[in-house]
């Protein structure tokens, strides 16, 4: 390591005066471009939903989810599905959604991890969660849109 | 006791999380003949029941519900040929006369073997098999001990020639499966005996015992019936709902959530030894090509591998292990995965003095010393011998 700092340090010596001076400018030039965001697809439209009864909605610093269980009664020790809806409040879809749970009183998430299945732009289904001791669950659902994420929590109690 | 329903189940229980906020329990224990129960108590006596539960075929498992393979599974489970010595049985460690164990701290085999014996009561019911749920069905289970050179220490090829060796066999098998074992290969004649030993073993259910007449008495009402139950039994399945919290893992009508947990036992199978317990479980299933993801699996929808796709594998599984069923427990001494626990005393007391330095740090957060009294102990004992 110290031989390629000093030899990097060497080379840089040899390099002409007016060369060094050019390479903070040079530098100061290309870093906003580095660090632009990439380019972002236009934003989808927030997707039409009709969830029926047992619909739930959560909002939170203008992000929304709307999502529904299969089934609707979640028992204990059962696997379970989650359809859910994320939008922004300018009405476009989330670009993406992460959905976990578990159980605060007892310290620990799910044994299962949730797959997702994507229905369509801020549109996905959570299949495989498990709530498996009965009592207070907590829902986190991460709402993203590009880098940025909002969570959203939302406690659900089973078996009692 | 026949073996279509009797006794006699549960080796480990996991009891002993201290009351917390999800219900305000009234009345404590009474010396009147009727324990007062809370609406949030009633309804989790009623998620106790009913018994029994009805199942159905196991769809991973072609041969099970047949009469043919499961009276060849019995005869299979009995027989000394699946021995490398032709001198044990899956029966000589899963005696039906101590409730399909063996009455032993750790099983032996040929050798002793790291945990303590499971019973086969309501094997139906169960998602995870093996304390470190290993298996993820009752067939890929049942080749374990066949091939586990401390314990029958077969290899398939020495299975396949046992089977197709002794005529009355080869004919049992040949009518339960279509094919002669000694024209098939040995894998296949190996997941087929453990499939027919499987569904054997899903007849093996018990029976309706006092508790369950209480928890029925309670759904409808009938408080006459509700006071033949036994009242220091009754007082301990107050404790069991409320001060306890045993319902949060022993949930349902087989008294187990189907899952695992860490509770404070030592995680060494021998002297430098650690047993990985649920971790190390994960680990097998997965590689396992016995699992229901695999090719042996007779659901080819692949709907009973669900829980198999979805289950994580985290360091917090360190140390973890299945929490059995408590129905007739009585039978089934002595408790807990590694036998140390000889009682239903001796288990009731572990979590009422319960060591919390052994627990994970990102372990059980409800899991704390009950400091039971010696009397709140009797009641909980009683509770669990009516199961």
């Amino acid at each position: 390591m110290r031989t390629t700092i000093a030899a990097a340090r060497a080379a840089l010596l040899a390099l002409p005066a007016a060369l060094l001076l050019a390479l903070p400018v040079a530098l100061a030039l290309a870093l906003p471009v580095a660090l632009a965001p990439s380019p972002v697809a236009a934003a989808e439209p927030c997707p039409a939903h009709d969830f029926g009864d047992g619909t739930t909605t959560l909002s939170k610093d203008g992000a929304t989810v709307i999502y529904r269980t299969v089934p609707a009664e979640i028992a204990v020790g059962q696997p379970f599905s989650v359809e859910a809806v994320a939008c922004r409040d300018d009405k476009t879809a989330a670009t993406a959604i992460r959905l976990d749970a578990g159980m605060p009183a007892h310290g620990h998430g799910m044994n299962y991890a949730p797959s997702e299945r994507k229905l369509g732009p801020g549109h996905s289904a959570f299949d495989g969660l498990v709530f498996h001791m009965p009592g207070r669950w907590q829902m986190t659902f991460d709402v993203y849109e590009g880098e940025r994420r909002t969570r959203l929590d939302h406690a659900v109690t089973v078996g009692r | 006791m026949t073996r279509a329903a009797a006794g006699g189940a549960a080796l480990l229980l996991l009891c002993g999380f201290l009351a917390g906020s999800l219900h305000a329990p009234v009345a404590a224990a009474s010396s009147d003949r009727q324990v007062a129960f809370s609406d949030s108590e009633r309804a989790l006596i009623r998620a106790q029941g009913p018994w029994p539960v009805a199942t159905g075929p196991d769809s991973s498992n072609r041969f099970s519900g047949r009469p043919d393979a499961i009276a060849l599974g019995e005869t299979l489970f009995d027989s000394p040929a699946l021995s490398i010595g032709r001198d044990r049985s899956c029966a000589s460690c899963h005696d039906a006369a101590r409730g399909f164990a063996d009455g032993l701290p750790r099983g032996i085999g040929i050798a002793r073997v790291d945990r303590n014996t499971p019973a086969l009561f309501n094997m139906r019911l169960v998602r995870w098999f093996g304390w470190d749920g290993r298996s993820d069905s009752l067939w890929a289970q049942s080749i374990h001990p066949i091939l586990d050179a401390r314990e029958l220490a077969l290899t398939p090829e020495t299975l396949r020639a046992r089977i197709a060796g002794e005529a009355a066999l080869a004919g049992a098998y040949a009518r339960a499966t279509g094919g002669a074992a000694e024209t098939q290969d040995a894998e296949t004649v190996l997941v087929n005996v453990a499939k027919i030993l499987a569904a054997y073993q899903e007849t093996i259910v018990s029976g309706r015992t006092a508790f369950d007449g209480f928890r029925d008495a309670a759904v409808a009402g009938d408080a006459a019936a509700m006071a033949a139950y036994p009242p220091a039994a009754q007082r301990g399945l107050k404790l069991f709902l409320g001060r306890g919290q045993c319902v949060l893992c022993h949930f349902g009508p087989n008294f187990t959530n189907a899952e695992f947990h860490d509770i404070g036992l030592p995680h060494f199978a021998d002297r430098g030894r650690v047993d990985p317990g649920r971790y190390g479980g994960v680990k097998s299933l997965r590689a396992s090509r016995y699992n229901l993801l695999g090719p042996f699996n007779d659901d080819a929808s692949r709907a009973t591998a669900g829980f198999t796709r979805h289950v994580r594998l985290i360091p917090r599984l360190w140390g973890e292990f299945r929490v059995p069923s408590l129905r007739n427990l009585t039978a089934t001494a002595p408790y807990m995965h590694d036998g140390s626990k000889a009682t239903l005393e001796d288990a009731v007391r572990h979590y009422s003095e319960i060591d919390e330095d052994r627990l994970h740090q990102d372990g059980e957060k409800l899991l704390k010393p009950l400091k039971l009294s010696d009397a709140e102990i009797a009641d909980l004992v009683a509770f669990l011998r009516t199961l």
